[in-house]
């Protein structure tokens, strides 16, 4: 199949086709998990339908994101960038400015009031940089959940704040010692909680990726990113854009920029992976750029692994993206040609970050930094009249310590 | 291709040790599997170990990091099996994470089972009864057999489906949760072999949380086996200690006289 044929074959099946009723985006997906699992899957799958096609539900979410997470949130169009790049127009989708400071909550609001309804006592998540972390805690406390957050214990030492801000917000943070200490070892212990407590705890995945139904159930809570944004567009400049970007960790932030333009060809989709310090195994979390298909953590998808299918450690700055592996739709829109990727280095983000900062005074999450990064790399390829959106996926107050280490500047 | 399936010990009761390959060197595992043949157990689970174990508590994990140390994979095991005599070595299930199998690619594995020799199926906790069916038809072509689970929240729907794959065992999952617990009382795991008597002839063997030969005597009155595994894994780099807490889960299970299930 040719490449523009393939893309017309991934439009025609989407968007309300997949994931199938097993869980699958063409290859990618499925329910790789224990036995003691699958009827807890089953349970959040029907009751997240029941709730999607109920209008109560969307009603009091819709409520919840406006009063309490701030929503909508801004297209901006960031005219000094605009000009320093000299190429596309460019907006910034300010999910940075969302409450609690990224996309996050928009899931944990959806995915709080799902529990609600199937009436778990417990709200049990996985964090790396703590963003997701810091979203499920505050529902939690909303809602009168109680929290238990799994974090690495490398993370709790990188992110102590959001440790505090969970704490404050009544949530206990576990910290993880097995493995390499980092997200993806978050994940499997939230799975071993979740495997005993299943009949009184939900666990609040944190992005599209896990087995199904939490790709769908993620995606289709972020995608209030993009059809806010189509909303936006459409108004500001009479037309869609040319191009999206997004960074790409497990994937949230870009499926739900992404989901809603998925039909419209004219749009090109650009996802950004971590480069980390390089492309060696072990320096970078570039799944599309070195990884071979697999199964981890209930889901077949592209992953970093070796030769005997062993799970590579990863590398970057932004612990939101250091993931070894990523969301099965998105591995099903790379094949299809849909989405393109590409990766951008741990130095380049930094400077993204810096530009960002110095030329618009919005400080971004070193996660989104990369996608910035990209539009950095690629904005004059764009001719001045084009339209570039992208994710600003979350606010960089919480990296500022990290960022002032690695430039070598003492604080106190 | 259809293999004979394991005869039944004398009462039918049946004892599978877990351990994992590797763990601390493959020296060892061979002392361990001689052991095991010596106390008669019925076959072996032997866990080959994976880099990110979702399903098991901290002993296995740490035998597991273990035996990456050293490199076990499940290709070198393959070829070590190979080099070992069949009589000395019980018959084996293999037990690891799904992504080690399809690394190696399924064909290749069915393959080099065969030709390693006494490998009579494989256990894979995260390949869920939905998304096994190709990997079965694989299996069964070689020869192997794929082991289902059946949990406590299983619903009678999906037992009914996942214990009509008819195997070698069906792997009853005896309390929710990872491996390494111990089982305080039998209510479920009895409600859940009755349930499965009335759809299976299949010999029901469960795991997790036997962690004692008296928690494995009482669940073999209502089971036909049990798998033993983190409390044996905690003793496996001490064969002398292993074979002798082998030696009293198997006396346990000899001295075992059978209750009706109602």
């Amino acid at each position: 199949m040719g490449s523009s044929s393939r893309v017309v074959e991934a439009i025609r099946r989407r968007p309300s086709s997949l994931p199938d009723r097993h869980g699958y985006f063409g290859e990618y997906g499925g329910r790789f998990i224990s036995e003691s699992l699958m009827e807890a899957l089953y349970q959040l799958e029907s009751e997240f339908r029941k709730a999607w096609s109920d209008p109560a539900y969307h009603r009091e979410m819709n409520e919840v994101y406006r009063d309490f997470v701030g929503r909508a949130t801004p297209l901006y169009f960031a005219e000094a960038l605009t000009r320093k790049l000299g190429g596309a127009r460019i907006y910034l989708k300010r999910e940075d400015l969302n409450h609690t400071g990224a996309h996050k909550i928009n899931n944990t609001v959806g995915q709080a009031l799902l529990a609600l309804r199937m009436k778990k006592k417990r709200l049990i998540a996985e964090t790396g940089a703590g963003q997701h972390g810091v979203a499920t805690a505050t529902v939690a406390a909303r809602y009168g959940f109680e929290c238990d957050v799994y974090m690495g214990s490398e993370d709790v030492r990188r992110q102590s704040l959001n440790v505090f801000r969970m704490n404050l917000l009544g949530t206990t943070v576990k910290s993880v010692d097995s493995g390499t200490k980092t997200l993806k070892d978050a994940i499997s212990e939230a799975m071993r909680d979740w495997s005993h407590s299943v009949l009184s705890t939900h666990y609040v995945l944190g992005t599209a990726f896990g087995p199904h139904p939490f790709p769908l159930i993620v995606r289709s809570f972020q995608s209030v990113i993009g059809r806010e944004t189509r909303k936006q567009i459409l108004r500001k400049e009479g037309r869609l854009p040319d191009a999206l970007v997004a960074c790409v960790g497990g994937g949230s932030n870009a499926m739900g920029l992404f989901y809603p333009f998925l039909s419209d060809l004219g749009c090109k989709l650009y996802g950004v992976e971590a480069g980390g310090r390089s492309l060696r195994p072990g320096d970078h979390a570039a799944r599309f750029q070195t990884g071979k298909v697999g199964v981890l953590q209930g889901s077949k998808t592209y992953l970093l692994q070796d030769k005997d299918g062993q799970i590579e450690q990863t590398h970057s700055v932004s612990a939101g993206l250091d993931y070894s592996a990523v969301g099965p739709e998105l591995a099903y829109y790379h094949d299809s040609g849909r989405i393109s990727f590409s990766s951008v280095n741990d130095e380049e983000a930094m400077e993204a970050f810096e530009m960002l900062c110095k030329t618009e005074g919005i400080l971004p999450a070193l996660e989104s930094s990369h996608a910035i990064a990209w539009a950095i790399r690629h904005a004059r390829e764009f001719g001045p009249d084009r339209i570039l959106v992208i994710n600003l996926s979350g606010r960089g107050d919480k990296d500022v310590m990290e960022v002032a280490r690695l430039r070598g500047i003492p604080l106190t | 291709m259809r293999r004979k399936m394991l005869a039944p010990p004398e009462n039918g009761k049946r004892v599978v040790p877990y351990l994992m390959a590797g763990d601390p060197d493959l020296e060892t595992t061979r002392k361990l599997l001689l052991a095991a043949r010596e106390e008669q157990v019925w076959a072996i689970e032997l866990g080959v170990p994976f880099s990110d174990p979702t399903a098991d508590g901290p002993v296995i994990q740490k035998a597991a990091n273990r035996a990456l140390s050293p490199g076990t994979s499940l290709r070198s095991l393959l070829d070590w099996l190979s080099g070992i005599p069949r009589n000395e070595r019980p018959p084996i299930f293999l037990m690891t994470y799904f992504n080690l199998f399809l690394a190696m690619g399924l064909d290749e594995f069915v393959e080099r089972s065969g030709q390693a020799g006494g490998i009579v199926g494989a256990v894979i906790p995260d390949l869920s009864y939905e998304d096994s069916h190709d990997v079965r038809k694989v299996f069964h072509a070689g020869g192997l057999s794929l082991i289902p689970f059946v949990a406590p929240t299983t619903s009678l729907d999906r037992m009914r489906r996942i214990v009509a794959t008819s195997e070698e065992f069906i792997y009853l999952v005896s309390l929710l949760g990872t491996t390494g617990k111990e089982l305080s009382e039998t209510g479920d795991v009895s409600r859940c072999v009755s349930r499965i008597r009335e759809m299976t002839s299949s010999p029901v063997c469960v795991g997790f949380g036997i962690q004692s030969p008296s928690t494995a005597g009482n669940v073999l009155k209502i089971a036909d086996g049990v798998i033993v595994g983190s409390r044996l894994v905690q003793e496996e780099t001490d064969p002398v200690r292993w074979k002798a807490l082998l030696s009293t889960f198997c006396d346990a299970a000899r001295t075992v006289s059978p209750v009706k299930v109602p």
